[in-house]
């Protein structure tokens, strides 16, 4: 009879379950961005305490001293990072050309496997490597074994990045290409590098991003300095670097100051080449691999 | 207590009173072919802005299987979609118009979606077991946390019953363990059935079941279709005219208008539309002049 | 983009014929590509053995199962023993994962199925942003913020009841096992809710809708189609978040409280494989203190490789079975 007819709606007890992993969830998503929100507030609160345009420019003085800028450890930075994309570049493009161009089946595989497990291996076991391959043979700490070592972070996440942009070239393009009879080499150099470059473009930043930020792999390769060097064959500082040894002196007010300074600083970099990396990455897919 | 927790039976204060009525006068008579169990009154559904099928009218008797056919694009699924309240599933769609389950307004801002879908049921057109789970455990699943069976003894006989009715318990009742997602694609999808009827529903409706089978299993579909609609109202979508000339008590022919709308064309008892259609239309698909 | 407007000089019908056959560019190109990767290949290979090396001359003064089993570090009376910094290791990434875990898939639940997309995709992307801040601040941070906002709360835990159980004993220093599995958790959330998130979202329509007409709850289609459907991609997750927790030394560094030693309480101090390297190294001249250290660095290479390896062939395992989730 109609009476009987009747929809059975979801009990109490489910709904309630179900709010509450709702309520749950919530909390779990407000304890993940807590973190996040925590750190950048401290950093600017006290980052800018200490921060001034002078501090980017100049030079370290002693543990207490109040003048005491940044700048051996800026020209580090971009030095070592500037010579690690050197090495790491070409190579990471030349493995990723080796792995879609020129398949040589096992070869290419076996390099690409290489290449992978360099990715997992932690930063500071890198450090060590490039310890045994460059500092015990040279004698000494240099920035050339610290630029080695930020190549070698680098390089899988370029060499990565590239290969999918390789790989995403469109067949038209490449049939394109061979129907001029246009050698491989100029195909590649003129028409699918200029074509995926803003892709390739994204990997190079986010690589950068990651390798500003390292501490580890520089603490036994090129160690830091308080002077300001040029000379990649002596041990050269580095923005984490610095921050890490000042750091360590918590127990100086001063020293704690430049160690939120350099943090800001660090964040800074780190945060705009990370944006600028993903935004450059979401361009290049939704604009497909046209520049 | 179970029921109590977690399912609420739900009456409705104020049903239609022409429902009503007619179920008042009908109680004592014999028999009525054509019994609605879904009457649909000026369907009109939308995907955001655009109009998916406009002002569809029609009854789905009690124990009978009423065919929706139609060529693709005339909003078949849309409908029936809208009887288990499964469209608004898709975000941005819309539905108007009312949808009465013996005089209940199924769209009415009280009426729980869910509630709706334990009452009708629905078999999918890609079958779609959980691959996760067992096949007891498929059909035990809905069951299970609809809160239908409490002991181990009442779920294997819930499985049992349903396997059954959905002829494939003796296919299946020595490898109850296995997967699934190991069954041939007509027993996926009456493995599907079974598990909607585990939910004890009034319809089931069924779109394009038989798309993704062969012909054999096809026919076996067929076959449960008109089996189980002596005690379940069951509307089923196809594209396939004669099946639905094989299975169906009543058909719904629907087709699209200049606007890409999907609109009611004729409805009407199976043997009539098939022999005499009223509307020239119908006639033209009937005899494969379109569609 | 077709072939007649790709950039490149135009050739003369002459010249076209002539570099008909072999271009002298290609090999040039084709043999730079191979040397380069090759280079590669070969220094990764120097690198791996000359390590090796420098470690095997540990052998001269401690057997290898002396030195994995030593739990005694003191340079001072060159005696190396390396198991209280894989005690460390596996302890600290075992806390940052009892945390991390639960957390990532609540937060990556929130994102894909409860928040609107408008207000998750930011939030997944603040998440995820979490991940570039380097190490040496979350280490900086840490000492400066987390150990003492966190001192209370494990002296209360170890004066309660449950500081009964050995586990949660004080006394309390300050920094400990507990407060760096802390800062890992932090450092890990972002990979794990990043894939927790992928295997989500991965998850087939067709499916969802199979339990929403059967009359399931959200929660209940959640429970039983989509986290088994993504359980693959949760796994390999996580088997990365550990990855990272290994290998992680700055920020450990600066919260686990440096003591070399193995004690059940989670709130004692300790020490981890790559903090200790990093701490060490610059002044380890004991004899065999920097050989020492490097045998660290290979114990701390081979186990992330195990655990790489690992994450790989989870991966494999389920994508090979019904549509697993896809995780780089």
């Amino acid at each position: 009879m109609f009476a009987e007819r009747v929809l059975r709606a979801t009990g109490r007890r489910r709904r309630g379950m179900d709010r509450a992993i709702y309520a749950l969830c919530i909390v779990a998503g407000a304890l993940a961005l807590l973190p996040l929100v925590l750190v950048l507030a401290y950093l600017l609160i006290e980052g800018l305490k200490g921060w001034s345009l002078g501090f980017l420019v100049s030079p370290p003085g002693g543990i207490t001293s109040k003048n005491s800028g940044a700048l051996n450890a800026i020209i580090g930075t971009l030095e070592m990072t500037g010579i690690g994309l050197a090495i790491a570049v070409p190579i990471g493009m030349a493995v990723a050309l080796y792995v879609v161009e020129f398949h040589e089946g096992r070869a290419a595989l076996i390099v690409r496997a290489a290449v992978d497990l360099v990715a997992g291996i932690p930063s500071i076991v890198i450090g060590l490597f490039i310890y045994s391959l460059i500092v015990v043979r040279m004698g000494h700490y240099s920035g050339i074994a610290g630029s080695v070592a930020l190549a070698l972070i680098m390089l899988p996440i370029i060499a990565r990045t590239s290969e999918e942009m390789f790989k995403i070239v469109p067949r038209r393009m490449r049939e394109g290409t061979m129907a001029l009879a246009m050698p491989r080499w100029r195909a590649i150099g003129w028409v699918y590098i200029p074509t995926v470059a803003a892709g390739i473009m994204t990997g190079i930043v986010l690589a950068v991003s990651r390798a500003v930020g390292e501490t580890a792999p520089l603490l036994f390769t090129s160690l830091g300095s308080n002077f300001v060097v040029t000379d990649p064959t002596r041990p050269m500082s580095a923005l984490p670097l610095y921050m890490f040894q000042n750091a360590l002196n918590i127990g100086f007010p001063a020293a704690r100051q430049r160690a939120w300074a350099a943090a800001l600083t660090l964040v800074a970099i780190v945060l705009i080449f990370n944006i600028l990396g993903r935004w450059l990455g979401r361009r290049t897919l939704a604009s497909g691999t046209r520049t | 207590m179970t029921a109590d927790t977690d399912l609420v039976p739900i009456r409705i204060a104020h049903p239609a009173p022409e429902a009503v009525a007619a179920r008042a006068a009908e109680a004592d008579t014999v028999h009525q072919p054509a019994d609605a169990a879904i009457s649909v009154h000026k369907l009109t559904a939308y995907y955001g802005t655009k109009l998916a099928v406009r002002d569809v009218t029609f009854e789905a008797g009690q124990h009978a299987v009423t065919a929706i056919i139609g060529p693709s694009g005339s909003g078949k699924s849309t409908v029936l979609r809208a009887l288990n309240r499964m469209l608004e599933v898709v975000p941005g769609a819309r539905v108007e118009g009312e949808i009465l389950f013996h005089g209940i307004n199924l769209y009415d801002r009280d009426i729980e979606p869910a509630a709706v879908r334990r009452t009708i049921g629905m078999v999918f057109q890609q079958p779609n077991p959980f691959p996760t789970m067992s096949i007891y455990d498929n059909v035990a699943a809905a069951a299970r946390f609809n809160g239908l069976v409490k002991t181990r003894q009442e779920t294997d006989e819930l499985v049992e019953r349903c396997l059954r009715r959905a002829a494939l318990w003796d296919e299946v009742k020595d490898t109850l363990g296995q997967s699934g997602a190991s069954l041939s694609g007509g027993q996926q999808q009456r493995l599907c059935i079974a598990r909607a009827l585990a939910v004890n529903p009034e319809v089931i409706l069924m779109d394009e079941p038989c798309s993704a089978l062969d012909p054999i299993a096809t026919l076996q579909i067929e076959q449960l279709a008109r089996e189980l609609a002596q005690q379940y109202a069951i509307v089923i979508v196809t594209h396939n005219m004669q099946q639905a000339a094989r299975v169906s008590d009543q058909t719904v022919f629907m087709s699209m208008n200049e606007e890409r709308a999907g609109y009611l064309v004729e409805s009407g008892p199976t043997a009539e539309i098939f022999t005499n259609p009223r509307n020239k239309l119908t006639e033209d698909y009937i005899t494969g002049r379109f569609g | 983009m077709t072939a007649e407007t790709a950039p490149g000089r135009p050739e003369s019908p002459a010249a076209l014929v002539r570099h008909r056959g072999l271009s002298v560019g290609d090999p040039i190109l084709k043999w730079t590509v191979r040397i380069f990767s090759w280079l590669a290949l070969a220094a990764v290979g120097v690198m791996l053995i000359d390590t090796a090396g420098h470690s095997v001359k540990l052998l001269q003064h401690t057997s290898a199962w002396d030195f994995l089993s030593g739990t005694v570090w003191q340079p001072a009376s060159t005696i190396y023993g390396a198991l209280p910094f894989v005690y460390g290791t596996v302890v600290t990434s075992i806390i940052a994962l009892i945390f991390a875990v639960p957390l990532s898939l609540g937060a990556a639940l929130l994102v894909n199925e409860y928040l609107p997309a408008a207000v998750g995709a930011p939030v997944a992307y603040a998440i995820e942003l979490l991940a570039a801040v380097p190490s040496v601040v979350y280490g900086f941070w840490g000492v400066v913020v987390v150990v003492p906002a966190l001192r209370p709360v494990q002296e209360a835990i170890a004066s309660s009841p449950l500081g009964a159980i050995p586990v949660f004993a004080g006394p309390v220093a300050g920094p400990s096992y507990f407060v760096a599995g802390v800062v890992l958790t932090i450092m890990i959330l972002p990979i794990l809710t990043s894939v927790a998130r992928d295997s989500i979202r991965s998850t087939p329509r067709i499916q969802r809708e199979g339990a929403m007409a059967l009359g399931a709850t959200h929660w209940e289609t959640i429970r039983h189609v989509v986290l088994p459907f993504a359980r693959g991609g949760i796994l390999a997750g996580i088997i990365l978040g550990l990855s990272r927790a290994i290998g992680e030394t700055i920020a450990v560094l600066f919260v686990i409280g440096n003591q070399p030693q193995i004690n059940a309480s989670i709130f004692s101090p300790g020490y981890t494989l790559p903090s200790v390297i990093a701490s060490e190294f610059a002044e380890a001249n004991q004899p065999f203190h920097p050989e020492a250290l490097i045998g660290l660095g290979v114990v701390l290479f081979i186990m992330s490789f195990v655990v790489n390896l690992a994450a790989r062939a989870i991966v494999e395992r389920f994508e090979r079975r019904a549509g697993g989730a896809d995780v780089r």
